[in-house]
């Protein structure tokens, strides 16, 4: 018979809970805030650092260990530190704020990065920097979503920006090759998804080199073998049209 | 105002002989503007009251605020003696290191200069520099010991101690002077050794024998600073006195009844006087007889200073009286005894006399410029005189004579550009007030008053002109001046709105030769241009119009604008500047960058280059508050950079915008310009991005203490080791060397490639080579689209075998054997410092076989999924797997790649499918990288090509093939020992053998590694040679000038790639790691720190706890 008396009792402060059901029972464990995650990334190694007790329980608010014929049932076995374990790895976990604005703000950046690394000034043909886009991003107040992938989100931005920006995707460099008589048909055909025609040669084929907004690949790849039934081809001569080196003003 | 008027200028302008051109140097906060203050209230443009406090040729608002100038700028005063009228053209320039460029364009117009020195600091770093470059201008400098009154009023000096004192900074100055000029005699030396080696007739006999250095032989007596030479004066600028020993010698030979040559000659030095016997003896300063210097003239001064602070009225009205100067009733009552002595001492030894008597008397004319200063300007580089055109050797005649007559040359040296704002042009002033010019309408009243004088000079020679070849250039002047007869109207508002934004340019100039006059058509000549080009472009004796010239780079034609008198921070009108004046020209900026040389003749080489002693060291990237401000950014630092003679401005392959300056200090200033007066918008500052590449290296056989890794047994860190196994997924094979099979998702295709570390020396010849493998890569494309339009040049051939040939050499030894012809590509970008090598037995395709192997079908149809797999190397070598940065110097070895498979499946459909596949592949890259970047279009491109018995829900092989390639490569790196590589400066510091520890100090704090440290031949100055990481440089210069107070200056250059010698992954495992750094390793890791800095900054994952410990983190309360 236990006697709840301040003595023995151990309060918990900063519990981070961490649940799993289990045939059929609610299992429990209390972990520190902010650690859980990193856990399970592998950057925290010790335990101890996790875990605020090593004991499970069926409610950890209300402080209710769980018995051990459950543990066993549920887990096969009664080691309440491997049994820890499994529900630190595979649990339901309540993210912590910390953990949640690394979070986020890892894939702000993440996202910035990728939109500085497809976009460029159309006017210099220079990319812009991270650190730019990070505060336009922010400008435009654009909340990430955690639950879209950082590269969907990229994309969306691109859009946004546009809007406020000089900004455009990287131009591809195309050079499509086609047969003659299919050609000059063709040729109105992909004009619209073409933004700049570099050079043609009418030899004895059509030799187009033409930048593209990226976007307008598939569509373009797909209408030339349709038209041409496999003649015409189609070769990416550069994926990203950027100046290249260092520009000193003089 | 200015009480010599405009008129007079001009008038003393014609007499050459009578123009000094003079600059004004000195360490910083040793009185430079100060002393230029006083002079200028010599002339009235000041009252004599304010000088010293006004500091007028401080014109910027934050040269006030912080008391430090930043520019050199240029007012021009009038001085009588007898009967002779000088003008001296006064420049004064900052003595801050950050501003040293400034002083340098100073120097370069100049004849001669003042050095001043502090009477207490004495000779500081700045105070060598400056000699330095006087000396290297050849020009004469004469000099200035200032703040005497320091030495009486603040340290308490008696008069004999104030005279040894001064005795030693003396001592400093001609020590340094000297070193100046042995370093130069035995450089002379060294020269003529070289030539007298390549004809070894000449002298022989004296060169065996010849073993003194020459410095006995070279007459040096001219060069040192000594009073009685009169080429020293004392002064103290902030009270309004100086005086030369010629000064006392004059009234003393009066008094006393010696010679005044016989005093001039023992007033400095240790000579005394016997009063009784009026006879002066070689003294002994052990008889404690006091030298006449202090006798004579500190004893009188100090004895005033005394009296007036000890408020002794009887004294000051005897020593006021006995003086025969009259003193201000105000100035008499004056409580400061500050005011009192300023009364007594600028009536009594006035400064502005003896400063500018010395400069007139001991200062070359610009007609006496000597003539070795003349070659040393026209010979740019490594030329000599001697070999330049003849035409051009002729115009030495005409910078000797410095002529005024029509047919004498016009040659003008520009030596900086320098922004005004368009309002200050004296042609823009009455205009209409806008808003923000209220603030200034106090400063713009005193500009109206010179306008009128302006105008009335300028109106009517201005009409004249404007018929023939001046046409172009009135419009500009004229449409302000229009407005000023209809002042107020409304309609020319926005006219002149448009106009407020501008910044006007005017050039820092000195006529050498000929007359520069308003309209003339003038060949403005880069610092890059080559007479010699010209004069091979053109026909001999051209008489055809100028215009019709044929381009000759960095040459441009057109008028002189405007010219003006420079006169601080005011600008006077000029219709004609006669030779060896210093001016200001407008109407330049189109055709002058920073500097430039202006001359009627094409003949003419341009002018040395300005030598600076700083460099722009100090990076940071800029950026515009708001994006879409980009444009005004550009074209502001465009603005800046033609405004600061010392500012690189450079646009990154990233897109950063980088300004690089002198120091903390001018970069404050360059910011403060951008954000007010060029760009005119917010702007950000960041440390610009660091470039890291990423490398493998070979296994290590020590572990980090030292102890070899095979003797001793591995700790058991389990779960770390785990840990490196779990990196590399299922499904991938590695074995023990590193070699890893991975197969593609459809399970048709495997690959095996293993990463190998490139010695150092070939990667080097691949970063050398990677314009020819870029034209290499052309070729081979332009080839392979079977256009032979292309014939392979010879020379390129040639260069391409050599490269081979090279590559061959470095790569020997077994585990090379035959690489070289096995190469497929180079990456990234096709021309990078990566290897991809083929070493399957069907591989023909290597880069030095060309077209010739294509031609097999089979060939072919490898050809086009090897794109994919070259493609996606490429890919893997643009980004690593440390922290996506790209790769150098890894080799990856393809071993086996097996399609059989594949093969099997495709074989049936081949005959009808090949032409589509074809096409799959070529497209291939492109989609895989779309998938890469756009997940949208993947279900597209499936859907669309399910027919297709060569796709399935994976996706075409050929992208699958990128993908899988890209993999294999990166787990191949990942299995081998990475390390981060860092980009290097070399850096060069000059440093004296005082500061030698502190200079090491730093660059160990920093990483730095010394490569060679010599001293300078002559000097006590060491010269240090060391290496630093890009990463470590912010702060650097800034660092090692706190710590070695400005004594040593470093100079940095990018140099190479270096790796980072720890591993970024490192943790103890040996039993003797455990021992030496504990469990966690937190002791600092160099790589890990940068890697893990750009990973933070890429938004990629980083292996950082979030929080450290668990339990120290904040408890919150239940109700918070």
């Amino acid at each position: 018979m236990s006697i709840f008396t301040p003595t023995n009792q151990i309060r918990l402060t900063n519990v981070a809970v961490v649940r799993m059901k289990r045939a059929g029972k609610r299992f429990e464990i209390a972990c520190y805030k902010n650690k859980v995650v990193g856990w399970r990334s592998g950057v925290e190694k010790d335990l101890d650092e996790v875990l605020q007790t090593h004991s499970v329980f069926v409610n950890v608010s209300k402080g209710q260990v769980a018995k051990k014929e459950d543990l066993i049932s549920a887990f096969g076995t009664d080691d309440q530190t491997e049994i820890c374990k499994q529900i630190l790895t595979k649990g339901e976990v309540q993210v912590s704020d910390k953990e949640r604005h690394t979070q986020l703000e890892q894939m702000f950046r993440d996202i910035a990065t990728i939109v500085a690394d497809k976009c460029v000034n159309p006017e210099t043909k220079r990319p812009y920097t991270v650190i730019l886009i990070e505060r336009a991003m922010k400008d435009i107040h654009y909340s990430v979503k955690t639950n879209k992938s950082t590269k969907q989100q990229a994309l969306e931005v691109i859009k946004q920006l546009k809007e406020k920006m000089k900004i455009e995707r990287a131009h591809m460099r195309l050079r499509f090759i086609l047969p003659v008589n299919e050609g000059k048909k063709l040729k109105e055909k992909l004009k619209p998804l073409i933004k700049v025609i570099e050079s043609e040669d009418y030899g004895q084929q059509l030799e187009i080199v033409c930048l593209i907004d990226p976007g307008c690949f598939r569509e373009i790849d797909e209408l030339i073998k349709k038209e041409t039934k496999g003649k015409g081809s189609l070769e990416a001569l550069n994926l990203k049209d950027v100046e290249e080196g260092d520009e000193k003003f003089e | 105002m200015v009480l010599n008027s405009l008129d007079k200028m001009i008038h003393l302008q014609k007499n050459t002989a009578n123009i000094r051109n003079i600059c004004v140097l000195a360490h910083v906060d040793h009185g430079k503007t100060t002393l230029t203050d006083c002079l200028i209230s010599s002339n009235g443009i000041i009252s004599s009251r304010l000088a010293g406090k006004l500091r007028y040729m401080d014109s910027r608002e934050d040269e006030q605020i912080r008391g430090i100038t930043m520019k050199s700028s240029a007012i021009s005063l009038h001085y009588a003696t007898g009967n002779e009228e000088y003008l001296i053209n006064l420049i004064d320039s900052p003595g801050h290191v950050d501003f040293s460029s400034e002083v340098s364009t100073a120097v370069r117009i100049c004849d001669g200069c003042i050095i001043v020195v502090d009477a207490v600091e004495g000779v500081c770093p700045q105070t060598q520099a400056v000699l330095r470059q006087a000396w290297l201008e050849n020009i004469r400098p004469v000099l200035v010991i200032n703040k005497i009154d320091r030495l009486i009023v603040e340290l308490k000096f008696t008069p004999q101690e104030a005279y040894s004192h001064l005795k030693n900074i003396l001592e400093q100055i001609n020590a340094l002077t000297g070193t100046l000029f042995t370093s130069k005699v035995l450089e002379e030396r060294a020269e003529r050794e070289t030539e007298s080696q390549v004809n070894p007739h000449s002298e022989q006999g004296e060169q065996v024998y010849d073993w003194s250095t020459g410095l006995e032989d070279t007459d040096d007596s001219q060069l040192y600073f000594s009073p009685e030479q009169g080429n020293v004066v004392f002064t103290s600028a902030i009270d309004g006195w100086g005086f030369g020993i010629e000064h006392f010698a004059r009234i003393y030979s009066q008094k006393i009844g010696i010679k005044k040559e016989v005093l001039m000659k023992t007033l400095w030095g240790d000579y005394c006087i016997n009063m009784k016997a009026k006879k002066i003896m070689k003294g002994d300063q052990a008889k404690g007889k006091k030298p006449l210097f202090v006798q004579l003239i500190l004893e009188n001064i100090w004895s005033l200073y005394d009296a007036v602070l000890k408020k002794d009225k009887d004294k000051i009205d005897k020593i006021v009286t006995s003086l025969g100067l009259k003193i201000g009733a105000r100035e008499a009552r004056h409580s400061d005894p500050k005011v009192q002595i300023n009364a007594i001492c600028s009536q009594w030894l006035p400064i502005s006399h003896a400063v500018l008597a010395m400069v007139c008397q001991k200062l070359p004319s610009p007609l006496d410029i000597t003539a070795e200063r003349v070659e040393r300007l026209m010979c740019t580089g490594s030329q000599t005189f001697d070999s330049l055109p003849p035409e051009t050797q002729a115009l030495k005649a005409a910078f000797m004579k410095c002529g005024s007559e029509e047919t004498a040359p016009v040659i003008i040296f520009v030596s900086k550009m320098f922004a005004v704002d368009a309002k200050a042009l004296p042609q823009n002033k009455p205009r209409p007030l806008t808003q923000e010019e209220i603030a200034q309408r106090h400063e713009r009243a005193r500009q109206r008053h010179a306008e009128k004088l302006a105008a009335a000079q300028g109106q009517a020679p201005l009409e004249p002109t404007q018929d023939g070849s001046a046409l172009e250039t009135c419009p500009k002047g004229e449409e302000p001046r229009g407005d000023e007869q209809q002042v107020e109207s409304m309609t020319s508002k926005p006219v002149l709105q448009e106009e407020d934004n501008q910044e006007s340019f005017i050039a820092f100039a000195r006529v050498f030769s000929g007359v520069a006059r308003r309209g003339k058509k003038i060949f403005v000549l880069g610092p890059k241009y080559s007479p010699l080009e010209f004069l091979r472009r053109v026909p001999l004796g051209f008489s055809a119009p100028p215009d019709g010239l044929p381009p000759v780079p960095h040459m441009a034609y057109c008028a002189l604008e405007n010219l003006y008198l420079l006169m601080g921070r005011e600008l006077e009108y000029l219709e004609e500047v006669p030779p060896g004046n210093v001016l200001g020209i407008g109407g330049l900026q189109d055709f002058v960058l920073k500097s430039a040389t202006l001359c009627s003749l094409p003949s003419c080489p341009p002018f040395i280059p300005l030598n600076f002693e700083a460099t722009p060291i100090v990076r940071v990237a800029v950026e515009p508050k708001h994006p879409s401000e980009m444009p005004q950014l550009v074209k502001g630092m465009k603005l800046l950079n033609q405004a600061d003679p010392c500012v690189q401005i450079l646009i990154q392959e990233t897109g950063e915008h980088v300004l690089v300056t002198a120091g903390e200090v001018h970069l404050q200033r360059c910011l403060d310009d951008l954000k007010e007066r060029f760009a005119k918008i917010h702007i950000s500052v960041s440390e610009p991005i660091i470039p890291f590449r990423e490398t493998i290296t070979k296994p290590p056989k020590v572990d980090m203490v030292n102890e070899e890794i095979g003797k001793q047994q591995k700790v058991a860190v389990i779960h770390q080791m785990k840990e490196d196994q779990n990196k590399i997924p299922e499904g991938i094979q590695v074995d023990s060397v590193g070699l890893i099979t991975i197969t593609t998702p459809n399970k048709l295709a495997t690959l095996s490639v293993r990463a190998m570390p490139l010695p150092e020396e070939v990667t080097q010849i691949l970063e050398e080579n990677s314009d020819l493998i870029r034209s290499m890569e052309q070729l081979t494309s332009s080839l392979n689209e079977g256009e032979n339009t292309q014939v392979i040049h010879q020379k390129i051939q040639e260069k391409i075998w050599e490269f081979k040939g090279k590559l061959e050499q470095h790569l020997t030894g077994r585990r090379w054997r035959n690489i070289v012809d096995q190469i497929w590509s180079f990456g990234p970008r096709k021309c990078g410092p990566n290897i991809l090598v083929n070493k399957s037995e069907d591989f023909q395709n290597s880069i030095w076989t060309g077209p010739a192997a294509k031609a097999s079908k089979e060939a072919s149809r490898y050809r086009d999924l090897g794109n994919s797999i070259v493609s996606g190397f490429q890919l893997a070598t643009l980004s690593g797997p440390m922290c996506e940065e790209p790769l150098m110097g890894v080799c990856f070895i393809l071993e086996k790649w097996d399609l059989s498979k594949f093969e099997e499946q495709g074989a049936s459909d081949l005959a009808k499918e090949g032409q589509e596949e074809n096409e799959t592949c070529s497209g291939g890259n492109e989609s895989q990288e779309l998938q890469d970047g756009c997940s949208e279009a993947f279900e597209k491109r499936t859907s669309h090509k399910g027919e297709s018995p060569l796709t399935d829900c994976y996706g075409p092989i050929s992208g699958q093939l990128i993908a899988t390639m890209k993999e294999a490569c990166r787990y191949a790196l990942q299995v081998k020992p990475q390390r981060l590589m860092a980009a290097m400066y070399t850096c060069e510091i000059m440093a004296t053998s005082d500061v030698l520890g502190r200079v090491y100090a730093v660059l160990s704090k920093r990483e730095g590694r010394v490569l060679q440290e010599e001293m300078k031949e002559g000097t006590d100055m060491f010269i240090i040679k060391a290496v630093l990481p890009v990463a470590e440089s912010f702060g650097f210069a800034d660092e090692i000038r706190k710590r070695t107070s400005g004594l040593a200056s470093p100079q940095l250059v990018f140099s190479h790639w270096e790796i980072i010698p720890s591993d970024p992954f490192w943790v103890p495992t040996t039993e003797e790691e455990y021992l030496h750094f504990g469990e966690k390793a937190d002791s600092e890791n160099q790589a890990r720190k940068y890697m893990n800095a750009v990973r933070k900054r890429k938004g990629l994952y980083v292996e950082e706890k979030i929080v450290e410990h668990a339990e120290k983190q904040r408890t919150l309360s239940k109700n918070k």
